[in-house]
């Protein structure tokens, strides 16, 4: 049986917690995979690690972190079939959908490419007397995508080329029905060249949400999926002090 | 998704059955409720029904398939749900598709339920299979209205050839991502997404320029480089006057 891990400083880490999910291909109704499911200790170690790798990737300059976000567009086009085709095996898509949802999460790595005309800021030169006002945008530092099962590889994109090309470090906690494309993905930024720690993923089911809902090194939550989580995501992060 | 007496359509019907059926239903911008104007309801409704059964619906390794399996066993049985229930409640199912859930795969064929109005379940809830339903109107009064009065407000469409009256929906509709003879107006990546009402939570939209800001956080800077000449002591608050 196939295992799927999480991904914590470039690497693909075992989970500790003996629980693990089962991953069907739909179209056969046969399970293929099992994925672990983290428990606390796991999500705190991709925490860590991204709250480790923070400050060298905010003090990394606008134009390698683009650099490497172009190298990314690169990488996810010339590997369009191989990403449409684990999204085709884990949710059944068709490839002609699949390839288009590639496509669209593309369009979103490529827009972070220019992130560095976006952080420019405002300045007012003479406010008082030999007093000038600007303003600067500043990354928030570790931040979180939570990402539905229904586009395995756009989702996550919308999310992780802004954020981490904004300067913050994330950690993206995919559907765990279908999660083979995060990790296709996570291993493309590390051919890209993004440095350990400033990606990473942890699979899991509510335990490993509400820790990182709750951990204090935890800036931002971003999440996609249905209402009723999403009313529980945004209450519970906002009461913890995030930004959801 | 409103199509009104003036849209053509056959496309209006392809891309109703294009944003009901792709994917499986299984996308948040899929077109879950056509509404239409009496006057062409039943001509739309006998277009889409005829077009349905041509789409190929088996495994993403077929090259011929147009439409996949849904994601699991569960949620298979719970979209086939609504369509058996929505029968009971009194709307006209015309196209059922439970019989493919036989299959060894989590398939669904493609469904199609007349005569849905609110109150019933699978109008009030978010199906997410490959489910159309199709609620009739008097006018684009009542179609604005029906949009309007949904808890939800992620996704909607107007189909016209009326840019008067196009522009005037853009105008009145309370839901963050609008198509005009689009089907699925999800935003091109230098724009936003997000939806309104319960299709939201927080004040950012996903990506483009509110992404920056969901991802940043802004600091302002007052700076003078002092010239000791000017230095005083003063306890007033500070202003630029």
């Amino acid at each position: 049986m196939n295992r799927i891990s999480h991904w914590v400083n470039n690497k693909v880490v075992a989970g500790t917690s003996g629980k693990s999910g089962k991953v069907f291909n739909p179209a056969t109704g046969k399970q293929e995979s099992e994925v672990d499911l983290a428990n606390i200790a796991d999500v705190d170690a991709a925490v860590a690690s991204a709250k480790a790798a923070f400050p060298a990737w905010r003090a990394t300059n606008l134009s390698r972190r683009a650099e490497i976000m172009f190298r990314m567009r690169e990488l996810v086009d010339a590997n369009r079939k191989e990403i449409a085709n684990l999204l085709t095996l884990e949710h059944g898509k068709v490839p002609s959908d699949a390839l288009g949802e590639v496509a669209r999460g593309l369009e979103n790595i490529e827009f972070a490419c220019g992130v560095p005309a976006m952080l420019k800021g405002g300045y007012s030169e003479q406010a008082s007397t030999g007093v000038d006002v600007y303003s600067i945008r500043q990354p928030l530092g570790v931040v979180t995508g939570i990402t539905p099962f229904n586009f395995p590889a756009m989702v996550p994109m919308w999310m992780f080329a802004n954020a981490i090309m904004c300067g913050n470090t994330f950690i993206l906690k995919p559907s765990e029905k279908d999660p083979s494309a995060s990790m296709f993905v996570a291993d493309l930024l590390r051919q890209a060249g993004l440095p350990d720690g400033v990606y990473n993923v942890v699979h899991g089911d509510k335990v490993a949400v509400d820790r990182l809902l709750d951990h204090p090194d935890i800036a931002a939550v971003s999440f996609v999926g249905s209402t009723p989580i999403a009313k529980y995501v945004y209450e519970t992060g906002t009461k913890n002090g995030k930004r959801v | 998704m409103l199509v009104l007496p003036d849209a053509d359509l056959d496309m209006a019907a392809d891309a109703a059955i294009s944003a009901a059926y792709g994917s499986a239903g299984e996308r948040c911008m899929a077109v879950s409720v056509v509404l239409a104007v009496d006057s062409i309801a039943d001509d739309l409704v006998n277009k889409i029904k005829s077009k349905v059964p041509n789409i190929k619906v088996g495994a993403g390794s077929d090259p011929a398939s147009e439409m996949g399996p849904l994601i699991s066993r569960e949620h298979r049985d719970k979209v086939a749900g609504y369509v058996t229930g929505a029968a009971k409640e009194g709307a006209k199912v015309v196209l059922d598709g439970t019989d493919k859930a036989k299959d060894e795969g989590f398939f669904l064929n493609p469904s199609l339920i007349d005569h849905v109005k609110p109150g019933m379940k699978c109008y009030d809830e978010e199906i997410f299979g490959p489910v159309l339903t199709v609620m009739r109107v008097k006018s684009y009064d009542e179609g604005l209205k029906a949009i309007n009065d949904n808890q939800f407000g992620n996704g909607t469409a107007i189909f016209t050839r009326d840019g008067g009256v196009a522009r005037q929906f853009q105008y009145d509709v309370n839901v963050g991502m609008v198509g005009i003879n689009v089907p699925i107006p999800v935003p091109v990546s230098y724009y936003s997404f997000g939806g309104w009402k319960a299709s939201l939570f927080g004040d950012q939209h996903m990506y483009g320029p509110e992404g920056i800001n969901f991802y940043t956080r802004g600091k302002v800077v007052t700076s003078r480089w002092p010239d000791p000449r000017t230095s005083t002591v003063d306890l007033g608050f500070p202003h630029s006057r």
